[in-house]
């Protein structure tokens, strides 16, 4: 890295941006989420009905764990169940 | 003030400590997010779907990562690829393999030199962590930062000047320690 003055410091410091807001918690939350979706999985492996239910509505599977369904999470569901 | 390293932060990551995978989010989410709509120019929508597909991918792949101080260089190029990945998804078939900004290594090593001075604006105090960030990343006025500091509004020129002063060496220091090949 070049030297650099006030200015420099100031414009770099302006490159990184405060986040939307949420995106932070909801990255923050994947340990949880993970181990709701372990929940998820396991409780769907032993009640059919349960599994029926989880893989016609994702989302509301993970909302009654109190997960975010962001994309990443809901994907990582999806392929757990595509292989389970 | 002593900043954890992210070789500390990654060991305990590992051992399952929730305040330091929250650290490491927190100390990365901007440059990550800075990659998504500066670099590749996503819309706040695919670049929502990144991020979060970045640090799923992190989360994952933790045991995976061989050089914990490599750590820094490889969420970039997680990063990069995945905001790749989301350009040619929804790009047409043709125009697939030209989905890369023209300028995206110039604003990669921007945002890595970025990265460095946020980096040693860890080691300052709250308070001069706090002024520049909202008068630089913010773009709050002198008036919103006096405001909301409690300050003569006319000091705050001047309190930011310093911060920057006491920043500079700290930059400097940080800078050598994450030159390529070092971490």
């Amino acid at each position: 890295m070049n030297a650099f003055d006030h200015e420099e410091l100031g414009r770099l410091i302006a490159a990184l941006r405060p986040v939307p807001a949420g995106w932070v918690r909801a990255a923050q939350e994947l340990p949880a989420a993970r181990l709701a979706i372990e929940g998820i999985v396991s409780r769907a492996v032993a009640d059919a009905a349960y599994r029926d239910r989880v893989v016609a509505d994702l989302e509301s599977a993970l909302a009654e764990e109190g997960i975010e369904p962001t994309p990443a999470v809901l994907d990582e569901l999806r392929e757990r169940f595509l292989s389970d | 003030m002593t900043v954890v390293s992210d070789e500390q932060l990654l060991a305990r990551c590992r051992a399952g400590e929730n305040p330091a995978w929250n650290e490491l989010v927190e100390r990365y989410s901007r440059y990550v997010y800075a990659i998504c709509t500066q670099g590749f120019r996503l819309g706040d929508h695919d670049a929502e779907d990144v991020f979060q597909d970045v640090f799923t991918r992190v989360y994952t792949h933790l045991d995976r990562l061989r050089e914990d101080a490599s750590f820094r260089p490889w969420l970039a190029q997680l990063t990069r690829r995945s905001c790749l990945d989301q350009l040619r998804s929804s790009a047409r078939e043709e125009v697939a393999d030209e989905v890369e900004p023209a300028d995206v290594d110039e604003t990669l090593s921007l945002l890595d030199d970025a990265l460095t001075v946020h980096t040693a604006m860890a080691a300052l105090s709250e308070s001069c962590r706090d002024i520049l960030d909202r008068f630089f990343a913010r773009d709050e006025s002198y008036r919103v930062i006096a405001d909301a500091l409690g300050l003569p509004s006319g000091t705050v020129a001047s309190r930011i000047s310093r911060c920057l002063d006491k920043l500079k060496p700290l930059v400097e220091e940080t800078g050598a320690a994450a030159r390529p090949g070092i971490g």
